[in-house]
């Protein structure tokens, strides 16, 4: 779209507009208008006129605070250490070639091909009651995990991996844009790694790491499937609450209003996002 | 494969296709909400023998999970019928035919009695609550254990001795969410029944009062809370029925409530050992039921949807519901062959105790999560 505008042509302009439409189209369509109706179905009653007390008691529910709580701090933590454990692998990556570096980047893009009810699964076998792990534990005559299936740690252990290939294509390609020259040079002048990686790599990829964490905020505050099937009963997260509010209390109202309240954090991380966008667009390349 | 020979492949296909759709006239719309081995009974072993017995009529499963689904299923069904038009729905294998309300009063359902079924008079009359619900399988959950770290004569046998055994074996029982699976919920309706007196007629889909069940559920909530501690992590709860049989099966715990369709099947397919216990609690079963199949009246193939439904009633299905599904079969046990009495003895229940769908259920299963659920204590 900008690569369109920017040509200054008016046919370019045109034709730009044109292959915009239909997304945007869609766009409102299939989110906008529904976000809408959304909004206005909560707070607007035909007959009885508005009233915000579906969010009053959202926010005077115990309940539904401790969930929309936990979902913040999940998300929080999933995301950070997402970062944590992508970095020196991308670090890695980008440094590095040669069939060892080849095998390490399919083993960290694999969870991008496996749909996440395996990984629940797989979590379950593996790390679960019992499992591989406690097996190879009690062969070597050493006491048991503590399993984190169905604590609030099991669904974090199960989103980190299952989120780190988008994370480490998303560092991969911030981290594309610190030249080799300029890291070659500074440790020439006798910069240590850690030096190196706060004084050069970091401020190169600053925009990247906040797009990666705003990216990361969206996908995590809807993740239904790892919660739900290796997370605690009670609290839960904002995605299995909703579901559990629409279906089994027959309850639109509150469910609506509970994807509002979603919404809205969704968007604020969308709108840092965007401003992280354009803030790099701005800079020189 | 050459252009050529892809091309003449699929114009013979979709030739094919096509009078195929001409020679099934009529597609049989069947919904269910229940679980996958239930779809898969439907799919796999209903489908192909009655097609087969049923030239021209296809029976199109459609799964429609969770419950609410099917609720928003039957709500236009009903509208449908007021406006006299195609409910595009022609049976459901399992749905409460006193839902929605006024359904009956508006002549939503079909009559059984006055269907004219062949095989209804063989129906087992302790399953008939309604005339406007089919009983055609039954299922219900009991205590599923590990025999070989409870002998089978130490098993508990009442409520009281099963909260005795939880609490005397910290971190061997768990039970899943109530909405998630009735083995669990049915294990929390059993809870409602004991503080309530053992009184299952208490409770009705019609007789839901704030009042009582605020009072009553307090009582529950308590005993729930009371055994909380002594559960699998000092108070988890599995995410569904499976995941239940699941932990019974890496042996991460001793017992658990089950479905007796779902832990006899497992059993048979060894993901379960041969080792697996079952009881009953005595002083009142836990809850279980008849699924009732329903047809509405305003069904586009209803004279089809009735001969499904004399169908499932015949000694084909029924047998097949005994063995493929490990449920109970919706006629009466002695219009079905000697051998198969004698081989089910065991699991032939003698009572089945129900708990009411709709606003009761809406209770007991949001009540638990506010007031059961978070009482964890991790250390």
């Amino acid at each position: 779209m900008i690569a369109a505008l920017r040509s200054g042509v008016a046919g370019g302009r045109l034709s730009g507009l044109l292959l915009v439409a239909l997304p945007v189209a869609l766009l409102i369509w299939l989110v906008l208008w529904p976000v809408l109706q959304a909004i206005v179905g909560t707070v607007y009653f035909p007959g009885t006129g508005f009233s915000t007390a579906s969010y009053a008691y959202f926010f005077t529910d115990a309940y539904s605070l401790r969930n929309l709580w936990l979902t913040l701090w999940v998300t929080a933590l999933t995301s950070v250490l997402r970062v944590a454990v992508a970095m020196p692998i991308a670090l890695y990556l980008r440094f590095r070639s040669g069939p060892v570096a080849a095998l390490v980047q399919a083993l960290a893009l694999f969870p991008m091909f496996v749909p996440s009810v395996l990984v629940a699964y797989a979590f379950i076998r593996v790390l679960g009651p019992n499992g591989i792990v406690d097996t190879i534990l009690v062969a070597l005559h050493l006491p048991k995990l503590a399993s984190p299936y169905l604590t609030p740690a099991g669904p974090i252990i199960g989103l980190v991996w299952d989120g780190l290939p988008l994370t480490l294509l998303l560092l991969l390609s911030g981290l594309g844009r610190v030249s080799i020259a300029s890291v070659d040079a500074a440790r020439d002048l006798g910069a240590g790694s850690f030096t190196l990686f706060t004084r050069i790599i970091l401020p190169r990829i600053q925009s990247s790491i906040i797009v990666t964490l705003a990216f990361n905020v969206l996908g995590l505050f809807s993740a239904f499937t790892l919660p739900f099937l290796l997370g605690p009963a009670s609290p839960e997260m904002m995605g299995p609450y909703m579901q559990r509010t629409f279906s089994d209390n027959a309850d639109p109202l509150n469910a609506t209003t509970q994807a509002v309240i979603t919404f809205a954090f969704c968007a604020a991380f969308g709108l840092i996002y965007v401003r992280a966008i354009a803030k790099g667009r701005k800079a020189p390349a | 494969m050459n252009r050529r020979e892809f091309l003449m492949a699929s114009a013979a296909a979709s030739l094919a296709a096509s009078t195929r759709f001409a020679a099934a006239a009529t597609k049989l719309d069947l919904y269910t909400s229940s679980d996958a081995n239930i779809s898969d009974f439907f799919s796999n072993v209903v489908k192909p023998a009655f097609e087969a017995a049923n030239p021209g009529v296809e029976l199109n499963v459609v799964i429609a999970r969770p419950a609410a689904a099917l609720d928003a299923v039957v709500q236009r069904a009903l509208a449908a019928l007021a406006s006299k038009s195609d409910p595009q729905l022609d049976v459901i294998e399992q749905y409460e035919p006193m839902l929605p309300a006024g359904g009956i009063e508006a002549g939503l359902w079909t009559d059984f009695q006055k269907a004219g079924l062949a095989n209804y008079g063989a129906v087992n009359k302790l399953a008939i609550q309604t005339a406007y619900g089919l009983p055609y399988r039954g299922s219900q959950v009991l205590i599923a254990y590990d025999s070989t770290k409870l002998p089978k004569d130490k098993a508990p046998k009442t409520f009281a001795d099963l909260v005795a055994w939880i609490k005397a074996n910290p971190g061997q029982f768990i039970y899943n969410r109530p909405d998630k699976g009735g083995s669990g919920g049915n294990f929390i309706n059993r809870v409602v029944h004991e503080v309530s007196g053992r009184d299952p007629q208490k409770f009705k889909v019609d007789n839901f009062n704030q009042a009582t069940a605020d009072e009553v559920l307090a009582k529950a909530w308590a005993v729930l809370n009371d055994i909380a501690p002594s559960l699998y992590e000092k108070g988890a709860y599995t995410s569904g029925n499976s995941a239940s049989l699941q932990l019974l099966a890496q042996g991460a715990v001793t017992m658990i409530p089950a479905w007796s369709d779902q832990v006899l099947q497992a059993i048979a397919k060894g993901v379960l050992p041969e080792t697996t216990g079952l009881v009953q609690l005595t002083d009142l079963a836990l809850c279980g039921g008849f699924s009732q199949a329903v047809v509405p009246t305003n069904a586009a193939h209803r004279a089809e949807a009735l001969k499904f439904a004399d169908f499932m009633l015949s000694e084909e299905m029924q047998t097949a519901v005994i063995e493929k599904l490990g449920g109970f079969p919706g006629v009466d046990w002695s219009t079905l062959p000697q051998a198969l009495h004698d081989k089910y003895a065991d699991v032939i229940p003698s009572s089945i105790p129900t708990f009411p769908s709709g606003e009761w259920t809406k209770a007991v299963q949001d009540g638990w999560y506010r007031n059961v659920a978070p009482n964890i204590s991790r250390t």
